[in-house]
């Protein structure tokens, strides 16, 4: 009965270690089930302007820049021009920038594209999918993806332009 | 080699049973072990009615150390005190949980000062989700485990292995105890008594002059049924994390549409929203005349859709069947394969949905035709009679920014706005543009009129009118639902449940021994009970009084705590 | 229908006179042993069954106020403070009834029926119309979940009563041992305490005859940037404004003893409109508490628990023990099941969620967890006895803050309707 005991002893303590251990980092992490800064980027299913479907794993292996926004929120129209620059700038050096639109009409959003001059790719969430999984608040909130697809990290409100491109290279070394 | 031959005492029993190292009283005749015990008139320490218990063994390893830590009463006692405080702490302040949109690192602070930037800063504004309070409820989970499994199997032992005939000792240094004279012939009393003590139920095992009687012992089972339940609730609480398991969130159905449910290939359309307020009547006086609004009934008439093709391509619509319906109200959700609906709040205000304009000639009154135009999502390219009109630019809500450049303001369609260029007969080659407010407050606010000559150099000919609210459609609510997917919840019922069955089978029944012994005319009886000394006196003051033996119930007492 | 309700308001009135009767009966029994001519016994059984009579009698007037309000109002009268604390009161005659069956103590019911008392009359500060049903409200879950959670209460409460009795009957109040002393005081505390509630219930019944309003509006500025909206609301003022609400001002004062306006502000963070009247209702409460006390101590020319205790004389504390332990093992499974299980299922079917951390259900499970620690100790040889009464007083504090606490002060889904 002695040796017995001992091993379920020890069963029963690693289980509760296992178990506890469990427990804890759930609720400590994650417990909105948010995506923070070092976990997964979550992946999105979106309509883009080109009328094609875009997936986050289409950009794996390169530096994500994805900017969530809306026409009328006046810093993220603000920070479009910056984000263009940025677009033009690290396009060869496998950077992408990509704009999430929270939910407006397929017409407001391509005539805004038009009138900014914007060219790097604009989807469309009119369910707001992805400003859910993403656990988007305020407008702008801009996440740096780095090529391993996890998050780098989350800027929430408008880009500090003189230190978006100190960022991208902080993005493209990580 | 010294220290085993200290600790080796002689466990054999007078009466000729071999006990186990570690027992206070004979297994067999109940009769103290121990020297010193033997000589003291105190009662006897009746604890797994004397056995040997293998958790206090000499030398503990380490991980005995552990295990004895989590099975100690007194450390249990701490840990439910100290989540007893903790709970407390929690409710200082709302928790972070109970708000849906706020910034914790700043409402705090501007809310409630300095004191609530410190109890954000201590994570007190989560205190139920935070890492010590999850230790200490796994920690009690542990204590639970560890103290039912050293502490069942003992008592089962202890509880199996009854013998009839006691020593002496055994019975006159229980907790209730009589000893007295009586009449009839040993055997023949014995008979008499176990027939009414088997009346109030006992289980009566008879030995010429001796007699066990037993009720109720599965009433010690009931602490530990009790640790089961807690650990079957708190695994069900804990396997609720799980992925696919458990959902939450708000979603807004606007009054006639057929929305999408985040995360799940369900659909749901608010058919129609009634909210009803009680009538002034059914006011109590006090509330009456002071325009307080009293909701009676909100109930949201909802079918759900379930996606059947083309559910996660965004370029493609979806093709939907309805699976359900239910009106849900407060305290009735709707309930579809696990999946709930839950009436959580409404709004009120109306929101446009789509008009069906007119387009007139100003001069003449002559109706060209009408056209269909959504407020969400509208279509590029209509064509009414003669004419063309292409949608150039639409607004949400209008206004001008600091440029007096017209944007947006807000997502939200308060104040629709839509600039058309039209084209047709008699009107300029590049066409006018025109500028359309569907709502008439709009249109006067903005002064649309204005809007147009200025754009054009001059007035529009034609213009876009609405021509009743019959060509209005509006949704008239918006209903709020808080859907929810909590598969690993009948578990947690069952914990409860067994909790339930735990504490009626521990508290409302008592687990009673009575031992007696007739010797030369002279009856000792001595009785035992985990719970509600007063009782098991009465009650065999009662049963001797049914053998001729008045008693009175004080006086069976015979000292030492009770409990 | 108003004529029913009518006949349970008389009903609930002339039960509350019943038990003062039932009170001052018991206390005949007891204390008049000295005195009277006849043997001590039988003069405490003939009196103490006259005083179970007339209580008992008194419960059946308070059950049938509670059925014909039921009946007037169409709900289960347990929806609002009012209506649940006169519940509770009715269930604490209940629990007294069946330990005294069980027991027979006559000295129980000197301490019981004044619990009963102070919660009925605490009961008849709130509002009293039967108020409509809130949606959430209306569910069988209310009847089943609301009852069995004051069922459970009302054992603790006796249990309060037979504890707060062993404590008297067994502190050395003659003696000037340190530890003893420090019994004393924390006896003292005790009774303090329940004459805070008896002088607040006294102080609002008193301005409440008197007729007593003033009347204070504040004004607050609220909104996004842009735009500023300022929404002025009133309060009014049943007892003399010491301390006015934060920001606010007077738009009618009706003077008290010299005082023409209020002595000071509520400090900025009592910024609600009625935070500086719950307030100014705490300080009042204190100084007429502590005025009633002078008195009482003035009376008995000793401190109240030196004075109380001989009337204990001749009481075995060990079933003082008894009573209190088994009153919490009975209503231990009651309260488990009314104020958690069913709460809980109640939670999930109106709210989607059984357990949200709301600070009504912490406190329920504070309580639970409370006891629990109790019965626990109880299995420890010396934690019977002393110790175990002063946790049956403190548990039964934790279970008042719970039911009234809570709802007054901390704010959450919960709270009750009509509580201003």
């Amino acid at each position: 009965m002695g040796k017995s005991r001992k091993k379920v002893q020890i069963i029963i303590l690693l289980l509760i270690v296992i178990l506890g251990g469990y427990a804890i980092t759930t609720q400590v992490s994650g417990s909105n089930g948010k995506p923070t800064e070092g976990s997964k980027a979550p992946n999105f299913d979106l309509l883009g302007l080109d009328g094609k479907v875009h997936t986050l794993d289409e950009y794996k292996g390169k530096a994500l820049v994805v900017n969530f926004w809306g026409t009328w929120c006046e810093p993220c129209v603000k920070e479009m021009p910056a984000l263009q620059a940025q677009y033009d700038k690290w396009k060869d050096k496998d950077v992408v920038i990509v704009g999430i639109n929270a939910g407006e009409d397929k017409m407001a959003v391509e005539n805004f594209v038009k009138q900014v001059h914007v060219s790097f790719p604009v989807m469309l969430d009119p369910e707001k999918d992805a400003i859910q999984s993403y656990g988007i608040s305020p407008l702008p909130t801009t996440f740096f993806v780095s090529p391993n697809g996890k998050i780098n990290k989350i800027h929430l409100g408008q880009l500090d332009l003189q230190t978006l491109d100190q960022q991208i290279e902080e993005l493209v070394n990580s | 080699m010294m220290k085993e031959v200290i600790a080796f005492k002689n466990t054999k029993c007078e009466c000729g049973h071999q006990n186990p190292v570690g027992t206070v009283l004979c297994e067999a005749c109940g009769r103290p072990l121990e020297e010193q015990d033997r000589e003291s008139n105190e009662v006897l320490e009746m604890r797994y009615d004397g056995m040997a218990r293998r958790s206090q063994r000499a030398n503990p390893n380490f991980i005995d150390r552990i295990w004895n830590f989590f099975s100690s009463v007194k450390i249990a006692v701490y840990m439910i005190i100290l989540t007893l405080l903790g709970s407390m702490l929690g409710t200082i302040f709302p928790q972070e949980n109970t708000f849906l949109n706020i910034d914790p690192s700043t409402y705090y602070k501007e809310t409630y000062g300095t004191a609530g930037w410190i109890y954000y800063k201590l994570g007190l504004s989560h205190t139920y989700e935070s890492w010590w309070f999850v230790l200490l409820l796994v920690m009690i989970g542990a204590s639970l485990v560890i103290c039912s499994l050293d502490r069942v199997l003992p008592l089962y032992k202890a509880l199996t292995k009854q013998r009839i005939l006691k020593h002496k000792q055994f019975l006159t240094r229980q907790r209730v105890v009589y000893q007295g004279p009586v009449e009839l012939e040993s055997k023949e009393w014995v008979e008499q008594a176990s027939v009414h003590i088997k009346k109030r139920g006992y289980r009566v095992h008879t030995l010429d002059n001796a007699l066990l009687a037993e009720k109720y012992r599965f009433s010690r089972w009931g602490p530990y049924v009790i640790h089961i339940g807690l650990i079957i609730f708190l695994l069900a609480v804990l396997a609720r994390g799980l992925p696919g398991l458990h959902m939450d969130q708000h979603v807004a159905f606007p009054e006639g549409e057929i929305k999408h449910i985040p995360n799940t290939s369900y659909y749901l359309k608010n058919e129609k929203f009634t909210v009803e307020y009680y009538s002034e009547q059914d006011l109590p006086k006090e509330f009456q005349g002071k325009n307080k609004v009293l909701p009676k009934l909100f109930k949201t008439q909802a079918t759900l859709y379930e996606c059947t093709a083309n559910c996660n391509d965004p370029s493609k619509q979806p093709t939907l069947k309805a699976v359900d319906h239910h009106n849900i109200e407060v305290n009735d959700p709707m309930d579809y394969k696990g999946l709930k609906a839950y009436q959580f709040d409404y709004d009120l205000t109306p929101v446009l949905r789509s008009v069906k304009p007119s387009l007139v000639d100003k001069k003449t009154g002559k109706d060209y035709g009408t056209f269909q135009l959504k407020i969400k999502d509208p279509e590029r390219n209509y064509k009414v009679g003669p004419y063309s009109l292409e949608l150039k630019e639409k607004y949400n809500d209008f206004g001008l920014d600091e440029n007096g450049q017209p944007v947006t303001k807000t997502p939200n369609p308060n104040a629709p706005a839509f600039l058309f260029l039209i084209k047709g007969p008699n009107l300029p080659a590049e066409g006018v543009h025109y500028f359309y407010f569907p709502k008439q407050v709009d249109k006067e606010r903005f002064q649309q009129d204005a809007i147009n000559a200025k754009m054009n150099g001059g007035s529009v000919p034609l213009e876009l009118d609405v021509k009743g609210m019959g060509n209005v459609d509006l949704s008239m609510s918006t209903t709020y639902l808080n859907i929810r997917v909590d598969k690993a919840m009948p578990f947690v019922w069952v914990g409860a449940a067994i909790v339930m069955l735990g504490l009626v089978l521990g508290f409302y029944w008592q687990h009673r021994r009575i031992w007696l012994r007739i010797d030369d005319g002279n009856l000792t009886l001595g009785a035992h009970t985990n719970k509600n000394w007063f009782g098991i006196r009465r009650e065999i003051a009662a049963i001797l009084r049914k053998m001729n033996l008045e008693v009175d119930e004080k006086s069976l007492d015979n000292g030492g705590n009770h409990s | 229908m108003s004529g029913l309700l009518n006949f349970s308001s008389n009903m609930f009135v002339v039960a509350f006179f019943l038990y003062c009767a039932a009170f001052i009966l018991f206390a005949v029994a007891i204390m008049g042993r000295r005195w009277s001519n006849r043997d001590p016994e039988s003069h405490r059984r003939k009196w103490g069954n006259i005083a179970f009579g007339v209580s008992s009698l008194g419960l059946v007037l308070e059950l049938t106020y509670f059925f014909t309000r039921w009946a007037g109002g169409g709900h289960i009268p347990v929806s609002n403070m009012y209506e649940f604390m006169s519940f509770l009161s009715m269930m604490v005659m209940v629990a007294f009834t069946v330990v005294y069956l069980i027991y027979r103590k006559t000295i129980l019911g000197l301490f019981a029926v004044p619990i009963t008392i102070i919660i009925m009359a605490y009961a008849a500060v709130f509002p009293q119309e039967v108020q409509p049903l809130i949606p959430s409200l209306q569910s069988y879950w209310l009847k089943i979940h609301v009852t069995m959670a004051a069922a459970g209460e009302s054992f603790f409460a006796i249990a309060f009563a037979a504890g707060f009795m062993y404590l008297l009957r067994t502190v050395n109040f003659s003696s000037t041992d340190k530890k003893d002393r420090r019994q004393q005081r924390w006896v003292e505390i005790v009774f303090f305490s329940i004459i805070l509630v008896i002088s607040f219930i006294i102080t609002v019944f008193a301005f409440r005859a008197a007729g007593y309003e003033s009347v204070f509006t504040q004004t607050k500025a609220s909104g996004t940037a842009g735009q500023t909206t300022s929404v002025t609301q009133t309060v009014e003022y049943k007892l003399p404004p010491i301390v006015a609400p934060y920001h606010s001002k007077v738009e009618s004062y009706q003077p008290f003893l010299g005082m023409t306006k209020p002595l000071f502000s509520a400090p900025s963070w009592m910024n609600g409109i009625n935070a500086g009247r719950k307030f100014n209702t705490i300080i009042w409460t204190v100084i007429s508490g502590i005025i009633l006390y002078g008195i009482l101590r003035l009376i008995a020319r000793k401190p109240l628990g030196r004075a109380a205790s001989p009337f204990l004389d001749g009481i075995d504390p060990d079933d003082l023990d008894e009573i209190s332990y088994r009153a919490i093992a009975i209503g231990f499974p009651i309260f488990t099941l009314g104020a958690l299980i069913f709460a809980m299922i109640w939670a999930q079917v109106a709210w989607g969620r059984f357990w949200g951390w709301d600070p009504k259900e912490v406190w329920a499970l504070i309580c639970w967890l409370f006891y629990s620690a109790y019965l626990h100790l109880r299995l420890s040889r010396g934690w019977q006895g002393r110790q175990s009464s002063w946790l049956s007083v403190l548990g039964f504090l934790v279970v008042m803050f719970t039911l009234v606490g809570v709802n007054l002060v901390i704010a959450g889904l919960h709270s009750y309707a009509g509580t201003n």
